[in-house]
């Protein structure tokens, strides 16, 4: 089967800023995200700031920020790859999908595009997603790209003063090589590769009198 | 300080640190020498003694375990103890795995517990071990920590990953063992 998506992923910069800050009035991104209850509102804005911030130099980032974006939809969402370990060559990976688009493919072939960044762009060997467990859609999603719950954390999140599960999910640069050779076959168009050809047709399209 | 019959627990000081940073050997992958984004890390001396100056980072979390002649044999960790999430991450380490099975361990472990569940009523303490620490893993499991899961290949040094695993006791569980030592403290003879 043939994907075609206008979906493709961009590193966020301060121009998305008023996007964020809208997102953030989503329940949804504070439960599933940041769920502090010790952290404002404003703690909460001027972080993103600080990410959205980041000018590039030449020092290798600890987090990258990327907006899933198109050109018909919008912005979709937000996926942030963080606590990157250059040593383990391991990076943890955070995602938020706006409320519009949660139904769809959207989120999957964001989320899978994102994935392909690390392994083939980042070098990286193994990423971690630590999703609460009242986040079904979420770990759901991440099992679909093959990841594996390595451990369960009862009792290890604090949300409207209850205790709930933490599920910790690993994928290997193996597994997701495994995996995108099933997705190759039966979603072509789905990787960076197509991505970025689309990219540059819609634009070659849009430019030609 | 706390001084027990087999051991002196105290707050860790600048001057423990030549002794203490013989558990930071490079050779010797440990759970205990991992940071925040789980990577080995070993500090000189010279940092360590600087940490262990820092009164904000050492004070009531890190301790340094003497033996009855006065040798720091050991260490242990309360960290990251939340308000909020009721949990706390235990390290115990020792120069020696032999240690591990010692009277002197128990009484470490009698501490952490009592000031976790006890003190800090915390609902819950964590630790972690690598693949390759067997005598803390044995350590751990005797003393009612069940494994949460496997995380592969999660820490590369000396040339090859190393998986981590990770452990939980609750609270329910350290304040039972904790009361039955007390028992069997009592019934001791004298």
């Amino acid at each position: 089967m043939a994907l075609k998506s206008s979906v493709f992923i961009r590193r966020a910069d301060r121009d998305d800023l008023d996007t964020v800050v809208a997102w953030m009035e989503d329940p949804a991104f504070q439960r599933f995200l940041y769920g502090d209850p010790t952290r404002s509102p404003k703690q909460i804005r001027e972080q993103i700031v600080g990410m959205l911030g980041r000018s590039a130099n030449h020092s290798m980032p600890g987090g990258i920020y990327f907006m899933a974006d198109s050109a018909k939809l919008g912005p979709v969402g937000l996926f942030s790859v963080v606590n990157i370990s250059w040593r383990n060559r391991s990076c943890n990976i955070d995602s938020y999908v706006s409320e519009k688009r949660r139904t769809g493919f959207f989120a999957t072939i964001a989320f899978y595009r994102v994935l392909e960044y690390c392994f083939h762009e980042l070098n990286m060997h193994r990423i971690n997603i630590y999703i609460y467990g009242f986040n079904t859609r979420s770990w759901r999603n991440f099992e679909l790209s093959g990841g594996k719950r390595e451990i369960v954390l009862h009792e290890h999140v604090a949300r409207d003063g209850k205790l709930y599960d933490m599920y910790g999910y690993g994928l290997l640069r193996s597994e997701f090589e495994e995996l995108r050779e099933f997705f190759k076959k039966k979603f072509k168009g789905i990787d960076l590769a197509h991505m970025i050809e689309d990219m540059k047709t819609t634009q070659q399209t849009e430019a030609a009198p | 300080m706390i001084t027990g019959e087999y051991a002196v627990i105290r707050s860790a000081e600048p001057d423990d640190a030549p002794a203490l940073w013989q558990l930071y050997d490079p050779s010797r992958p440990r759970s205990f020498l991992l940071g925040p984004q789980r990577e080995i890390m070993i500090p000189t001396a010279d940092e360590l003694r600087e940490m262990l100056g820092r009164r904000d980072l050492v004070q009531g979390t890190f301790f340094a375990v003497e033996n009855k002649q006065g040798l720091v044999c050991g260490c242990c960790v309360l960290r990251g103890a939340k308000f909020e999430s009721e949990y706390a991450e235990m390290v115990v380490a020792f120069g020696e795995d032999s240690e591990y099975v010692t009277p002197l361990a128990e009484e470490v472990f009698q501490f952490l517990l009592h000031m976790a569940f006890i003190e800090k009523k915390l609902n819950k303490l964590q630790a972690h071990c690598l693949c390759t620490e067997i005598a803390y893993r044995e350590f751990l499991v005797a003393r009612g920590f069940e494994s949460d899961g496997v995380q592969r290949d999660m820490v590369y040094t000396r040339g090859r990953y190393f998986d981590l695993e990770s452990f939980t006791l609750f609270h329910a569980a350290g304040l039972t063992r904790l009361r039955n030592r007390e028992v069997e403290d009592a019934a001791a003879p004298a």
